[in-house]
């Protein structure tokens, strides 16, 4: 098991007036290898709870198990910079990052920290240039000359460079237009389906949740809510109800045929799937 | 860095909070002054007790004020090693290391964290007391007869308004870029210098880049709600003197004019 929170608490600003729990008796086990959505309400500790994938907050109680290393509340943990280097989290809104003169020198920066040498550091750099779709021309441009989106490709790359067996990403696609965001998330996949890397991520989209991840973690006031795949936890239509979700467009689209008087089965997740259920029922009525 | 409690206002419900800020503005003034002649141990007993009474007034908690007087502690002794280096009058108290201490040296020394003490103390009642947006208020009042010669004072307080406004966002905004340099392998307590030199070069430039849009984008979001420096406005709150200000002004013109005639009496 490469993930592992055991009663994990963590309270920002203990013992003062503005002490506040922000995750309370954490219990979840992400699978190696598979994709994990993290979903939640504003406020109810997404992002805290990531940030200790690779021990930036530490708990302040329980116990976490990250591809055998033990971060134990009370205890200052041994070597943080190999955790950082397996563990690649990318925060919201990256973009603010950049800070070197050049794309390349910014994206060689991470490995260069753990080590790599500088050859095979910009080696790297073009290879993952090239996965979050930027040519090399852009190696020797500011950072700061480029678009919104195409800052965020620049950070994540600065991530990816590291060659993380965990990648974290904190709302990559928030603030980015509708195909730039899908090509993130099938990036995303890809790196999880060709390369095995853990990924989890942050999103308040469902449809990203229902099309590329396999399992779905919902955290709610500071608490696990659920823990489930994808596709059990949509099938669960009171599910969304109870947590105040919207489902995905074609699990509403399922929904108002079933209250119409159809009876489509539960596990139809795409047009397809949906398609040849409404058709199959329309040929048993004629 | 919630630890920084230099210039925190502290929402307690005491007379001192609901002093008027022209007059706490005024009254730390004048203690200030007067913490600055040269009065002696009587003189300093009287200030100290003075200014104690007023934040056990405030409801303050004392470890609050050590909270925020700690980080002098290395500023007295770099000053107490300073003085016994440089003062040589007085009478011989002993020698380490071939360096001879005088009591002057001690007593001067010892003067001067208690003046740095005190005035601490005063500046952090004021702060932990006044709302930053009352204490600008006051400021603006302050400056307002030496508008005259020139000294633009709305502009002043607006300005001190803002600084002060976005103080904690710029000490979120650091703690975020710390992060997220820290999860590209930044260590800011250990390396070489050269790593050091980096390491903060990776957070100063993004926090000046987010600062300046910051800036850029109040800039515009003032002026398209029609804010024009210099222009006549009017004001939401309205400050008004009342009795147990005038007391506080009268309280430490009085301990102002007993130091000021003990420091030329002795």
């Amino acid at each position: 098991m490469s993930i592992q929170f055991e009663k994990v608490s963590h309270t920002y600003s203990p013992d003062t007036p503005f002490s506040y729990a922000a995750l309370k008796n954490v219990d979840l086990e992400i699978t190696e290898g598979k994709m994990t959505a993290i979903i939640g309400a504003t406020g109810s500790g997404k992002t805290t709870l990531v940030q200790h994938l690779n021990a930036l907050l530490l708990p302040t109680a329980g116990k976490l198990t990250i591809l055998d290393r033990v971060i134990q509340a009370d205890e200052h943990p041994k070597k943080l910079k190999s955790l950082r280097k397996d563990v690649g989290l990318v925060f919201q809104f990256p973009e603010y990052q950049l800070f070197e003169e050049t794309i390349l020198k910014d994206i060689i920066f991470g490995p260069k920290n753990f080590g790599v040498s500088e050859e095979d550091a910009i080696k790297k750099a073009k290879e993952v240039l090239k996965l979050v779709d930027l040519d090399e021309s852009y190696m020797d441009k500011s950072p700061l000359d480029l678009s919104g989106g195409q800052k965020r490709r620049v950070a994540i790359a600065g991530i990816l460079a590291m060659d993380p067996k965990v990648l974290v990403l904190d709302e990559p696609t928030a603030g980015l237009d509708p195909q730039g965001s899908l090509q993130m998330m099938s990036l995303f996949r890809r790196l999880n389906k060709e390369l095995g890397k853990t990924v989890l991520i942050v999103t308040h989209d469902m449809e990203h949740v229902l099309n590329y991840c396999d399992d779905v973690v919902v955290v709610k006031d500071g608490e696990i809510y659920c823990k489930e795949d994808v596709k059990s936890f949509f099938k669960r239509n009171t599910l969304c109800e109870e947590l105040n979700i919207l489902p995905p467009a074609i699990i509403q689209l399922k929904n108002a045929c079933n209250q119409c008087g159809m009876h489509l089965p539960d596990d139809c997740f795409t047009v397809d799937e949906l398609a040849s259920a409404i058709s199959k029922q329309v040929k048993r009525h004629e | 860095m919630n630890s920084f409690v230099l210039g925190k206002y502290i929402p307690l419900d005491s007379c001192i909070h609901r002093m008027d800020p022209r007059a706490k503005i005024m009254a730390m003034l004048i203690v200030l002054i007067s913490i600055f002649f040269p009065v002696g141990w009587i003189g300093y007993g009287v200030l100290a007790v003075c200014i104690i009474g007023v934040v056990l007034l405030s409801k303050l908690r004392f470890d609050f004020i050590w909270k925020a007087l700690k980080p002098m502690l290395f500023m007295l002794v770099f000053l107490l090693v300073l003085n016994v280096f440089v003062l040589k009058t007085g009478t011989l108290l002993f020698t380490i290391f071939g360096l001879s201490v005088y009591s002057d040296a001690i007593f001067q020394t010892l003067f001067i964290a208690v003046r740095l003490i005190l005035m601490i103390m005063i500046t952090t009642v004021l702060t932990a007391t006044t709302k930053p947006l009352d204490l600008t208020l006051g400021i603006e009042d302050l400056l307002q007869p030496f508008q005259k010669i020139g000294v633009p004072s709305h502009e002043i307080a607006m300005l001190i308004s803002i600084a002060l406004r976005f103080i904690p966002d710029l000490i979120e905004e650091t703690q975020k870029i710390m992060r997220a340099q820290a999860s590209r392998g930044v260590d800011l307590k250990e390396g070489t210098m050269k790593e050091k030199i980096v390491a903060i070069l990776s957070l100063i430039v993004p926090l000046f880049v987010s600062a300046f849009q910051r800036a850029e984008d109040l800039a515009n979001a003032m002026e398209s709600r029609g804010y024009a420096p210099g222009q006549e406005r009017t004001r939401y709150k309205i400050l008004k003197i009342k009795g147990r200000d005038i007391i506080l002004l009268i309280g430490a013109s009085c301990l102002s004019i007993g130091m000021i005639v003990i420091a030329f009496a002795v």
